[in-house]
């Protein structure tokens, strides 16, 4: 498989805190990714530098060959990046449908003009984006809110909107910031099956997360940090059972933080 | 629907001279017209957008000044004023947005506060250019076609195409995907940057489209009233548009047109008592802010809303 995005040697401190401390791996075309990590190994920061929410002091990130390495956060959406947040991000104030128009509206090439002239090429942006935004709704099971508000949906729900508005300009990977985090655990399932035909079409997805159980039954490849250094990674199998993974994750010997995870999950 | 009811109404306010022949009753009715355009630019920067702009009553006041001084000073007309008014608004919102947009909301409110009370001090001390105190006086009646403006009620012929084409212009914007797009920035500015959308050209637009229209506005009432002095500038006109918008609802095109029209009209109609009509304007003002938080429009919206979660229980 080739890498459709590679990160080497990311670097990024807070007032001398490393962060980031010389990271690199990459995310196969059309794989599901996990990266996990004890609280405070720089997921997040990780996830925010590639994406360019944050600036990055050293390192380069490359998506499909092309630099795309401390870009301005909306030239790296262009770029074909998507990505969700950690605390839900969508629009409360608009309809699920207008959630996901905008969402596609900077990838069709219909400008102001177009639109205010009804052009073929406005009408048929909107078509193209109104067809996908309907596969997804359905997909995501939220048909009958289509029209609704979004604030008024739970946690969850409003998860799954987000999952969906990433999706909608056909990226070329989805980079999902705990996707179940605060979900709850009846949807967690409908979240791994939505994300496993979404897979199975095609669709590559970078995962960060807490909840090994989701990360160990999704992904086929997981990066595990460590205090801002890859620790190690693998297959989800051979991470599950990594002895020196287990002791960074929790601390325990293996037999004990084994019992604790599956607690946790 | 909605715009067939919209320009039977703009319809209806385009006969109001042919009704009345009060210069009283027209006159109010031009400056209703023209706090209404200017708090529905401050709809667009602040309902849409979500940038509490106090420049506004700078703009307001420039504008009405970049028209008089037009006129008086450099020899050109009213049409070019209102020209003049709306460029020199719209350059200077974009050389001081492009930097204060960067800072956060809280500085952008103040930065533009200060803009504002920079533009009145202005207004009172560069006696040389504006006649500081004393004003510009006899400020000549606009003419066009043959035709002189020189009674209130051809006068408000006059506020009433531009309100119009204003408000349509406003509308389409609001109401395009660009307005969807101001929208999305006010409710969360880091997603849209994820979805690929730069949200300064859009801020930045909205900034300096509101300043020129609020500056155009200022000098077509500059003109109805023959007069500019720094008075023009007091925050009593601020005061208003936040008002219209804020009772309106912020965000909501139409409610703020009607909220402008009848809350322009709303003083004079308790005009029955002289002595207490500003403290009865007051306390309807107070009342209506406790009954409807979020505006007339929110209030519709927070029932629409509730309706909604009662369906899909």
């Amino acid at each position: 498989m080739t890498a459709l995005l590679t990160v080497s040697d990311l670097r990024k401190a807070y007032a001398g805190v490393h962060a980031l401390d010389g990271v690199s791996f990459e995310v196969a075309a059309g794989s599901i990714t996990g990266l996990i990590g004890p609280n405070g190994s720089g997921k997040s920061t990780a996830i925010d530098c590639l994406s360019g929410f944050q600036k990055l002091d050293s390192g380069r990130v490359s998506l499909e060959g092309t630099d795309i390495t401390g870009k301005p956060a909306h030239l790296i959406a262009r770029a074909g990046l998507m990505r969700t947040f950690q605390t839900v991000r969508i629009y409360e104030r608009l309809s699920l449908r207008d959630n996901l128009a905008i969402a596609a509206q900077q990838f069709d090439p219909a400008t102001w003009v177009d639109e205010f002239f009804r052009t073929r090429r406005y009408r048929d942006a909107i078509e193209a984006s109104e067809v996908r935004a309907n596969a997804l709704v359905d997909l995501i099971g939220l048909r009958k809110y289509y029209e609704i508000e979004t604030g008024i949906l739970s946690y969850g729900q409003k998860k799954l909107v987000a999952l969906a508005a990433a999706l909608m300009p056909h990226p070329k990977i989805v980079v999902l910031d705990e996707p179940v985090a605060g979900v709850n655990p009846s949807r967690i399932r409908e979240i791994e099956v939505a994300l496993q035909q979404l897979n199975g079409a095609g669709e590559t997805f970078l995962i960060v997360e807490h909840n090994v159980e989701f990360i160990t039954t999704l992904c086929h490849h997981v990066i595990v940090l460590e205090q801002g250094r890859k620790l190690t990674e693998g297959t989800a199998a051979a991470i599950h059972t990594d002895p020196r993974v287990l002791e960074a994750y929790l601390g325990l010997s293996p037999e004990m933080a084994e019992a604790e995870m599956r607690g946790a999950a | 629907m909605k715009l067939a009811f919209a320009l039977l109404v703009a319809l209806a306010f385009g006969a109001v001279p042919l009704i009345t022949s009060s210069n009283y009753i027209v006159g109010v009715g031009v400056s209703a017209l023209m706090f209404t355009v200017a708090a529905a630019a401050l709809n667009l920067v602040y309902g849409f957008t979500g940038l509490l702009s106090f420049a506004q009553l700078g703009f307001w006041g420039i504008g009405g000044y970049a028209t008089a001084l037009t006129v008086m000073t450099f020899g050109g007309n009213f049409w070019m004023g209102l020209v003049y008014a709306a460029i020199l608004n719209g350059g200077l919102a974009l050389v001081i947005g492009y930097p204060i947009l960067r800072t956060n909301r809280h500085a952008f409110v103040i930065s533009t506060l200060t803009f504002a009370l920079l533009a009145a001090l202005i207004a009172r001390d560069w006696v040389s250019l504006t006649r500081g105190p004393l004003g510009i006086p006899n400020l000549p009646s606009p003419h066009a076609f043959g035709v002189v403006f020189d009674t209130t009620h051809k006068f408000y012929w006059i506020a009433w195409a531009f309100a119009v084409a204003m408000i349509a212009f406003l509308y389409a914007l609001c109401s395009s995907r660009i307005g969807r797009t101001l929208v999305a920035i006010k409710q969360n500015e880091p997603l849209v940057r994820a979805q690929g959308i730069a949200p300064m050209p859009y801020k930045l637009a909205s900034f300096a489209i509101s300043a020129a229209i609020t500056g155009a506005a200022g000098g077509v009432l500059t003109f109805h009233l023959g007069i500019i002095d720094p008075s023009f500038l007091d925050f009593y006109y601020m005061q208003t548009f936040l008002i219209i918008v804020i009772i309106g609802g912020a965000g909501s095109f139409w409610a703020v047109i009607a909220a402008g029209i009848a809350l322009s009209a709303l003083p004079e109609v308790l005009r029955f008592s002289a002595d207490f009509r500003m403290i009865i304007y007051g306390v309807i003002l107070v009342a209506a802010m406790f009954a409807m938080p979020a505006g007339v429009a929110g209030w519709f919206r927070e029932r629409e809303v509730a309706r909604m979660r009662e369906a899909i229980r």
